[in-house]
């Protein structure tokens, strides 16, 4: 009887077993890949949104501030959507027969909400608070990137768990001056761009965004500057302290870089220990 | 044991040998296993059983084969397997195809969510955090002041009002109810006429041009729940001054015929009172008494500390409440003894007038008397003696006169000219009154107010066949109920927390019942029923109660009545409306009326309480007070024929069997379940229940003990009780939740007890208590002797944690806690708790975080209770935490062990290892994700569980969130009393205390430093994060000596 298989078979045989082998690995790999993809996380994608709102538009071209709009980031889990009112704040004055607001004036005439497609969509057990972040020194553009130029909004992150976890394992990479959370231009210091802080010495029970001050033009030659971006509560101590003298140099110290920035804010903003906000009970409840 | 007492520890140790060789006694006779459990048993277990010895349940005292059984599964049966029948072939299949899902389930993409924002924003709301706003609850017994927790505006938790004078943030389980009363999605939602849908105005114009058209108000009959609020009864007033022949009919089943009825003018300040006695009077239980929230947390307070001098409270009852059980010295009396006891005590302490009738009473409860009289003696003007409700009218008059001869009018006890609901009324006349006017054809119009007559009058009224004669009904009322169905005229009531009113609490204190949300369905309330009549029809309540308070608040506040309005409001209740405790009033110390003799020994006694779960069944179908087990006996979802262990044995029954019982032809046939510690020859059977058109949860729960209630005998009464075939099928969540780890961990025990029964079996410290004397001398009672010890922190594989900032712990205070289960119903509403339902009850799969475990002690016939609420110990060396092959139940650095819902994956090893047997698992989707009103109600900051995942009491997690986010934003550490969980905040007695450990100056620091802290099960070295402080007895010596055989003899 001959063989059913002639020997040339055997490298077929062996061959398949290093593929299959092959194939499992590239169907892991693949799935890996899909689950951290932007058509799992929508990283990137721009919603059908009912009126196609520019954050450019607004921010960048009218200088509109962050709060305008998100009015409840500092004080809420909530940063806010702007209910229809504030639109029609301007938009009763201008562009009122533009085609593109009619939702706009719809929802105003109608009293039904716009129905705004969610861009940062967490899952429903992840309990996440916007006002502990604003107030420890993450800025907005941190997660939500340069908002400022974007014409459509999307997702500048994959908002996944293995993202948060890469900050709040180590903060300091992240931190900037409270006076600096809605500037989206921000940027780490440098060399080239250093930054100068001073703290309120040992005081608890004032709120984290007026321990600390920091300016970005050096304070030796231009005391005026760093009154001008000290949060006020400061300048009445300064103006107390002093004697009502402006431009007193409270020790400044110059940062040259992210790492040291990071490590004194995270000091004086008393941001706990990467072990307590890694803990689970942080996010899920 | 103390050191201190050795002859005790002794006799301990020979009760746990003696229970083990009646173990092998018993196991011997019968070899044969699978024999149910008899009261014979019982018996033998408990022959010559001295000393502190706890059980459960009856199956846990006998230690039968059965229960043995039960602890093997560690589960009740069926509470682990699969029940759907599936073949293996299937089971593959479907294997197969989770396997190659498995990787995929994480890599599902969320679908596209909206956001809807307001169109114009309310001015003062922030996203995401709520408001709270103060109303109260109106309720027969006196208004409870609240204060409401509002996320967007929705109602989402109701807790009592912690700045009100009377009731200092304690709630009860009725209040705390009402909210998935609220939100109940059988609700009734449109008015009806005749079955066909119809709005307000037709109503309303046709009952205005009806009564108009009757000039006087002939023939108009209005029959209402019990009038609670001043600005309705000043409307009717008015209704009555326009329309003088018009009647009202005031009905509460559970207040008719009661003292209360005739209005609530007397308080007890029970902080000032050393003895404290109660002549029936459950005092204790819920809030179906008036003044529960006050005088539990005056009676707790009294408990907290017991080196500053503690009361002694006597309990003279005739069913076994948690106010007997808390009581140092109880005497169970069948009901129709109580008015003679209170007759003889009368004239043992003085009372002028009082003749007792002759009765033959037992050495022991003459001892009883003449000890109870003596002590009151001695502690004149700092003694109170409070009547039961449900008794006869004499009971009350004789503690009053009691209360006079002893002088404690005006020192413990205050009565007021004024009563706490405006229009006190002879319920019961009037409802006869009403009857008779029925049948006689003399009632054209008949508008029932809030009030389910059909279902709750009793049977021998024949309400229903009266009814057909009323030429037109209309009912309003929040159900569709067994009124509603057969009314002409339906329409939907608006709840109390979407409508404006007023009420009085105990204390008198007016506060204004404020809506916290718009009626969902539309509905109306009594204030607009009754304004219809007016000349000015269209005022809405919230002018109406505005102009009663008018000049009250004007004058209070300077002539400006906006700004006392706005203050009411704001705080809670209206400045200046409590009553006089000053003024005191002249309570004669004699009696003169006659006092009923007791039934003879012989007669079955039937005896009707409101439930202690949902009253009268007005909150029949909601969930979580349906769920909820009652207190002793543990039952969730049924009434039942309640008898003691003799009575059982007696009728040869054996729980869960059906009978019949029956009172005066009429008959009900219920289940029959012991209490330990019932009166012999009576049958308690609470109201309630058996409920027709309740709606999807309480329809068909239980049997309606209405059927077998008289009009002329409303709280006791003789019947007789009849053995039918078959098993009912109650579900009673006491033996749930065993271990039997005893042996391996503790070397304690038979070998396969469980740890949390094994009480019985030999000393575990679970429960550990002295009395007063005791305590005197060795403060350290609670951490001296076997099984007390509590292993070296170092004692443990694991290395210890570091926690270096806030260290979570509870202490619950045994001495305080009244097993009242506030605080379950306070979790459920916090924490999106689903309802399982009955099956699921029986078969152990019960959701609820925090469980009331009753340690029984002693004699069947006369047992001590012991309340322990367990919850998550939050186990600092967790017996969970390292079986997890997942993760999902890990350690914070603040100590807590916290569930990560999104990893677990159900494997339940978790359950299996913990020792308090506190987790609970979702077998199957419990959550309702579907029901739209539903999800209005649920707190945004808890996860809601899905299917096959574990969960457990969290310390509250979020609330501990939310007040770490608001210090830190402002640079400080939390405040101590900061972070309050939900059953901390809903105890009426203040037993349980939150807080941080490792900041020694708070008041859970402190607490836990006390002597009298201990842990549980702390032998086996999870190092708890919840100690319990062990109880205190005051005991009087003189009857402390004489502990009495109880146990019928055989046969």
């Amino acid at each position: 009887m001959p063989q059913i298989f002639d020997r040339s078979s055997n490298a077929l045989a062996r061959m398949s077993l290093v593929l299959s082998g092959i194939l499992v690995i590239a169907l892991g790999v693949t799935l890996d890949q899909l689950q951290r993809s932007p058509w799992v996380t929508r990283q990137g994608q721009r919603a059908d949104q009912p009126v196609p709102f520019s954050h450019k538009h607004h921010v960048q071209g009218l200088g509109l501030q962050c709060q305008y709009c998100h009015t409840t980031v500092e004080k809420s889990s909530y940063a806010g959507i702007p209910p229809t009112r504030t639109c029609m704040n301007c938009h009763a004055q201008i562009w009122t027969n533009a085609a593109l607001l009619a939702p706009v004036r719809n929802s105003w005439a109608t009293g039904q909400s716009i129905p705004w497609i969610k861009v940062h969509d967490l899952p429903d057990f992840v309990y996440f608070n916007h006002s502990i972040h604003v107030n420890k020194g993450i800025g907005c553009s941190t997660c939500h990137g340069r908002v400022d130029e974007m014409p459509l909004m999307y997702a500048q992150n994959t908002l996944q768990m293995e993202w948060c976890l890469d900050c709040h394992r180590n903060p300091a990479k992240n931190l900037r001056p409270t006076s600096q959370i809605y500037n989206m231009a921000w940027e780490k210091p440098s060399q080239d761009k250093p930054v100068w802080c001073s703290a309120v010495p040992g005081e608890s029970g004032v709120p984290t965004a007026d321990s600390v001050s920091c300016v970005t033009k050096d304070p030796a030659t231009n005391a005026a500057a760093a009154a001008a971006l000290a949060p006020p509560v400061l300048l009445m101590k300064a103006a107390l302290t002093s004697g009502g003298a402006q431009g007193a140099d409270p020790s400044y110290t110059k940062f040259t870089s992210q790492d040291a920035l990071g490590h004194f804010l995270l000091a004086h903003y008393k941001i706990k220990t990467p072990q307590q906000i890694t803990s689970c009970d942080t996010c899920h409840r | 044991m103390s050191k201190i007492n050795p002859s005790a520890k002794s006799a301990d140790n020979d009760a746990g040998n003696a229970v083990n060789n009646d173990n092998n006694n018993a196991q011997d006779a019968r070899s044969g296993a699978g024999a149910p459990m008899t009261l014979d048993a019982v018996r033998a277990q408990l022959q010559g059983v001295k000393g502190k010895k706890f059980w459960r349940s009856l199956d846990e005292l006998a230690d039968s084969p059965e229960f043995r059984a039960e602890v093997e599964r560690e589960f009740p049966s069926a509470a682990q397997e699969w029940l759907d029948p599936v073949s293996r072939r299937g089971f593959l299949r479907l294997m197969g195809a989770s396997m190659a899902l498995a990787g995929l389930a994480g890599c599902t993409k969320q679908p596209d969510e909206t956001i809807y924002p307001y169109v114009k924003a309310p001015e003062d709301l922030i996203l995401g955090k709520p408001m709270y706003f103060a109303t109260a609850h109106p309720f027969p017994t006196g208004g409870v002041p609240l204060l409401m927790k509002s996320d967007e505006f929705r109602p989402i938790k109701v807790d009592g009002n912690p700045e009100h004078p009377y009731n200092r943030g304690g709630s009860d389980p009725y209040s705390q109810g009402t909210l998935l009363d609220l939100y109940d999605p059988d609700r009734s939602k449109k008015v009806t006429y005749r079955g066909e849908d119809r709005e307000w105005m037709d109503f309303a114009q046709a009952l205005r041009e009806k009564v108009q058209e009757s000039k006087d108000g002939t023939g108009i009959y209005f029959l209402s729940a019990t009038i609670t609020s001043p600005t309705l009864a000043r409307q009717w007033q008015a209704v009555q001054a326009a329309y003088p022949k018009a009647k009202l009919v005031q009905y509460d089943p559970a207040i008719a015929g009661t003292y209360a009825e005739k209005g609530i003018n007397t308080r007890y300040a029970l902080s000032a009172a050393d003895v404290i006695v109660s002549l029936d009077a459950d005092f204790l239980s819920s809030a179906s008494y008036p003044g529960f929230h006050g005088l539990v947390r005056d009676y707790a307070n009294r408990r907290k500390d017991p080196a500053a001098g503690m009361n002694r409270l006597y309990a003279v009852e005739s069913m076994t409440t948690t106010t007997g059980m808390k009581a140092e010295h109880r005497l169970k009396l069948r009901a129709s003894e109580i008015p003679a006891f209170a007759a003889e005590l009368a004239k043992a302490v003085g009372v002028a007038g009082v003749q007792p009738p002759a009765y033959a009473w037992t050495s022991e409860q003459q001892a009883f008397l003449a000890a109870l009289a003596k002590d009151l003696k001695a502690n004149a003007g700092k003694s109170a003696v409070l009547p039961g409700m449900y008794q006869d009218a004499s009971v009350a008059e004789l503690a009053q006169a009691i209360n006079a001869a002893l002088g404690n009018v005006g020192k413990t006890v205050f009565v007021s000219q004024e009563t706490v609901n405006p229009l006190p009324s002879d319920q019961i006349a009037d409802l006869k009154a009403l009857v008779a006017d029925l049948n006689a054809g003399k009632v054209d119009w008949l508008v029932i107010l809030n009030a389910n007559p059909i279902y709750t009058t009793p049977a021998d009224l024949n309400f229903a066949s009266a009814f057909n004669k009323a030429n037109i009904v209309a009912h309003l009322g929040s159900h569709m109920d067994e009124t509603g169905q057969i009314a002409h005229w339906h329409v939907p009531a608006a709840h109390y927390l979407e409508s404006w009113s007023d009420v009085r609490a105990y204390d008198g204190t007016v506060s204004i019942v404020q809506p916290m949300i718009d009626p969902l369905y539309g509905g109306h309330t009594a204030h607009h029923v009754l304004q219809m009549l007016l000349n000015d029809p269209l005022v809405s309540p919230y002018d109406a109660v505005r102009a009663t308070w008018q000049q009250v608040l004007a004058k209070n506040n300077k002539g400006d009545f906006e700004l006392g309005w706005r203050k009411s409001l704001h705080d809670g209740w209206v400045e200046g409306t409590a009553f006089d405790t000053a003024a005191k009033a002249n309570v004669p110390a004699e009696f003169h009326g006659s006092v009923p003799a007791p039934a003879s020994q012989e007669t079955l006694e039937i005896i009707y309480r409101p439930d202690p779960s949902i009253y009268d069944g007005r909150w029949s179908n909601v969930g979580w007070l349906q769920e909820l087990p009652k207190p002793i006996l543990n039952l969730s979802w049924d009434n039942a024929a309640i008898v003691s262990g003799y009575t059982l044995t007696k009728l040869g029954l054996k729980e869960d069997d059906i009978v019949e019982l029956n009172v005066g032809g009429k008959r009900v046939q219920a289940p029959v379940v012991v209490a330990p510690g019932h009166p012999d020859n009576s049958v308690t059977v609470y109201l309630g229940y058996g409920r027709e058109f309740a709606g999807r949860v309480g329809s068909g729960a239980g049997f309606n003990a209405y059927l077998i209630r008289t009009v002329n005998a409303p709280f006791y009464t003789a019947g007789s009780l009849r053995k039918l075939d078959g098993k009912w099928g109650v579900a009673i969540t006491k033996s749930h939740y065993q271990d039997h780890r005893g042996a391996r961990f503790g070397q304690q025990g038979s070998g396969d007890n469980s740890l949390e029964a094994d009480e019985a079996l030999g000393p575990r410290g679970i429960i550990r208590y002295a009395t007063l004397e005791e305590f005197k001398v060795n403060p350290n009672f609670a951490h001296e002797g076997e099984g007390r010890e509590t292993p070296e922190s170092d004692t443990s594989l694991f290395p210890n944690w570091q926690y270096n900032e806030a260290a979570w712990g509870m202490s619950i205070d045994m001495n305080s806690c009244v097993g009242c289960n506030a605080c379950i119903v306070s979790c459920y509403a916090e924490n999106n708790i689903a309802v399982v339902g009955k099956q699921q009850v029986r078969i152990g799969r019960d959701m609820q975080w925090i469980r009331i475990d009753t340690y029984f002690e002693g004699d069947l016939a006369a047992p001590r209770a012991h309340f322990q609420p367990m919850n998550c110990q939050q186990c600092e060396n967790a017996p969970c935490e390292q079986v997890c092959p997942v993760g999902a139940t890990v350690h914070s650095s603040e100590g807590l062990n916290v569930m990560v819902y999104n990893r677990c994956i159900g494997t339940r090893y978790c359950s299996n290892n913990c020792p308090y047997k506190v987790r609970r698992f979702n077998f199957l989707l419990f959550s309702d994700y579907e029901t739209e009103s539903l999800k209005l109600m649920r707190n945004p900051d808890v996860t809601v569980r899905t299917r096959g995942v574990m969960e457990k009491c969290s310390y509250c997690v979020q609330r501990i969130s939310a007040a770490k986010i608001t210090a830190d934003k402002e640079n400080r550490p939390v405040r101590d009393g900061e972070i309050i969980t939900a059953c901390q905040q809903a105890c009426p007695a203040e037993a349980i205390v939150f807080g941080d450990l490792n900041d020694k100056t708070s008041r859970a620091a402190k607490l836990r430093a006390n002597q009298r802290t201990y842990q549980v099960i702390a032998d086996v070295n999870t190092r708890p994060r919840t100690t319990y402080m062990a109880e205190v007895l005051n005991l009087n010596p003189e009857l402390e000596a004489t502990p009495a055989e109880h146990m019928p003899a055989k046969g």
